[in-house]
């Protein structure tokens, strides 16, 4: 046990939390029951605001697993400790990829189902709990195995619950078997808005995973200009002779840190500027069948160690929506209104989502998908994503718990209709409210 | 909570209705945060102020006040319990009370004199600390004392206040080095002549400021998290010079 300020990985809201670590199900029990002081679990902290911390309260870690996971007809059973960096590694020379991974690789397991996360696949095989089919959860009224059949209220509130409704510690997945750690890309440059909705929304259903990074500095013609990335796993006929002798190799390397010590302001809206239009005359006009790493094509970002470092000491946020199919106006209109704006933001991802799940705060509807990172400056970037929130809401769409750090619980109330459902659950499994966290406070989730 | 403006939900006004305080409480309201709690001696004034907060408020926001005196033994126990009773987390705590008295009067009668030190340092230190102890136990938290230049280097033409301020000033900077690493920040801010009800008697001198302009600076130097500013800045520089200046030239300087 330790004490130690923490913060989300946007490092805007730094706590005070005792740090907890368990690894088996009984330490995880001891904890839970015999908490002196409220607990939310912790997994690698990367959820951007303040969902995995819990001030002045307990923050629990599960221990990562040394083990290799035993595989069974795809499946296996496994600790909510496990970073999806040290299970590809172990099961992507082996055959096997996980079903959904977001942009980086250091998640946990019990954080991705959390936040019911969603990769570049979400528009073909939806969230990460649609791929779960049972997980053990201890809650301070006792511990359970949850499958989508037995419990479906909890396994719902769970899914998407941000660790609200107890600790998970291990879940059973079902993997997908690969003939390659490598995909195969293709990438194109649109160059408007108008190209890149139309391009996703008419193709990319024939992609397994697809993201179009958007260039959100870019005005007047070019406005909404995008490099879109599509692709799948490489079959081994589909790899050229140098990899396919070693087709299940599979490397991820982070290759620097950060520094410790970066100005704020390093990242304005003249750095980001240059460095996107870089980044979107780097890319070709068009390239089919390129054969790349697993690591480059999902988690480029995390070549770069402790890159939240960059945005210096005031930190920053990120923004995602989504909006429903059918509103692609509105989009125009808040990209219209961020690019007007020259909000430095690089790096705003675009994406399409499939259909919704039943997780009760699960975050992703059909239709379009905006994330973008804005480092802090003043209150008047608030008042702009909180006019952005009422836009948002007003078209269908929501916020992503997991990203936030920011929106009122008056708009998150109503973004997120089956909350009573969930606060029935989670009145049943923890009715004197043990299991809390900052975002839960801050939007009166519980 | 915070959000990740550093924008507080929960505030609380120690000195409820001074000009400073509120005008602070005005600046947070308008940035969104949602509850606020004044806690002062007059109830009348403080409840006017609760309407101007609403009004300035962007969304919906509370403001409760609640009885303060702090020459009662015990208030800054009373003061601590209104606050847990009324805030879901005590995000923000501004304590901007302060009497200035009457120099000349006053060093003639001990009494009197106790009263400025009481008000303005004793009492109230014993609130931050009350408040700084239940801050840190709650893992996050900012505290905002209302210094003032008279306190860098106390003068002859008021240092019954200027040596309370000087006290406030020095208990409430170290304060904030011993929350170093516990989430809780302090934040000492340091007027010139600011003008509003304490000051109206007087004629504003060089460098003068008023409350709006304090109260955004303060917002600043929290969003920073710094540990002290002056208000305005070049009061600093007036201040840090006059502060060196032998005695015996100090003296002559005229305000």
């Amino acid at each position: 046990m330790t004490n130690e300020l923490i913060s989300g990985w946007g490092r805007t809201q730094w706590v005070r939390s005792q740090l907890e670590r368990a690894s088996t199900l009984d330490e995880v029990r001891n904890v839970v029951q015999n908490a002196e002081k409220k607990l939310i679990p912790r997994g690698l902290g990367r959820s951007y605001g303040d969902a995995a911390q819990l001030s002045g309260g307990i923050a629990i870690t599960i221990d990562e697993p040394v083990t290799d996971p035993i595989i069974a007809d795809g499946k296996t059973t496994l600790s909510a400790g496990y970073s999806l960096d040290n299970l590809l590694r172990r099961i992507v020379p082996k055959g096997y990829f996980v079903p959904v991974t977001p942009g980086t690789r250091y998640v946990t397991l019990g954080g991705a189902l959390a936040s019911d996360i969603h990769g570049k696949n979400h528009h073909i095989e939806g969230t990460f709990s649609r791929h779960i089919e049972s997980f053990a959860i201890v809650t301070p009224t006792g511990t359970q195995l949850v499958t989508e059949n037995s419990e479906p209220d909890l396994f719902n509130a769970t899914s998407g619950g941000m660790g609200l409704t107890g600790v998970v510690t291990d879940m059973t997945m079902k993997l997908i078997p690969i003939e390659s750690a490598y995909i195969k890309m293709e990438t194109a440059r649109l160059r408007d808005l108008d190209e890149t909705l139309s391009t996703m929304a008419g193709s990319d259903h024939k992609f397994r995973y697809s993201v179009a990074w958007i260039d959100l500095m870019a005005r007047g013609s070019a406005m909404g200009r995008s490099v879109l990335t599509r692709g799948d796993h490489a079959s081994l006929s589909e790899l050229p002779p140098q990899m396919a002798s070693d087709p299940l190799k599979y490397e991820a390397k982070a290759l620097v840190d950060a520094p410790p010590f970066i100005p704020n302001g390093l990242l304005n809206n003249i750095t980001v500027r240059a460095f996107n239009e870089l980044w979107f005359r780097k890319a070709p006009t068009f390239r089919a069948d390129e054969i790349t790493s697993i690591a480059s094509f999902f988690h480029p970002l995390d070549m770069v160690g402790k890159w939240n470092r960059i945005y210096g000491k005031k930190g920053f946020l990120q923004y995602q929506f989504v909006l429903p199919d059918g509103q692609e106006e509105v989009l125009r209109g808040i990209i219209e209104r961020l690019s007007g704006l020259q909000v430095a933001s690089f790096l705003a991802v675009l994406k399409r989502f499939g259909p919704e799940n039943d997780g009760f705060l699960s975050f992703p509807k059909p239709g379009w998908t905006l994330a973008l990172d804005i480092p802090i400056t003043n209150a008047e970037l608030g008042n702009l994503l909180d006019e952005l929130d009422r836009i948002v809401l007003g078209a269908g769409g929501r916020i992503y718990l997991a990203k936030d750090s920011r929106m009122s619980k008056e708009v998150f109330e109503e973004m997120y209709p089956k909350l009573d459902k969930f606060k029935e659950v989670k009145a049943r499994v923890d009715p004197n409210n043990v299991i809390t966290s900052d975002i839960a406070t801050r939007l009166s989730i519980c | 909570m915070f959000d990740a403006f550093r924008t507080p939900d929960n505030v609380l006004v120690v000195g409820g209705s001074s000009d400073i305080g509120l005008e602070i409480a005005k600046a947070l309201a308008k940035r969104g945060s949602s509850n606020f709690l004044l806690a002062g001696r007059n109830i009348d004034q403080m409840a006017a102020c609760a309407n101007d907060i609403s009004s300035a408020s962007k969304s919906r926001c509370q403001v409760a006040v609640v009885h303060y005196d702090a020459s009662h033994d015990n208030s800054h126990s009373h003061l601590l319990a209104a606050a847990k009773d009324e805030l879901k987390t005590l995000d923000y705590a501004i304590f901007a009370v302060g009497l200035l008295g009457d120099q000349l009067n006053d060093e003639k009668d001990a009494s009197k004199a106790r009263e400025i030190l009481d008000i303005n340092f004793t009492t109230q230190a014993m609130a931050i600390l009350e408040v700084a102890n239940y801050m840190k136990e709650q893992g996050f938290g900012q505290i905002v004392v209302i210094s003032s230049v008279a306190g860098v280097r106390v003068r002859r033409s008021n240092f019954i206040y200027g040596a309370a301020k000087a006290g406030l000033d020095g208990f409430s900077m170290a304060l904030g080095d011993a929350l170093a690493g516990t989430g809780v920040g302090v934040t000492v801010v340091r007027p010139g002549f600011v003008k509003t009800k304490m000051t109206s008697h007087l004629s504003a001198a060089p460098l003068s400021t008023d409350a709006p302009t304090v109260a955004k600076a303060t917002l600043k130097a929290t969003d920073a998290e710094k540990s002290s500013i002056y208000v305005p800045f070049a009061i600093g520089i007036v201040a840090g010079i006059y502060r060196h200046l032998p005695r015996k030239i100090a003296r002559r300087v005229p305000f």
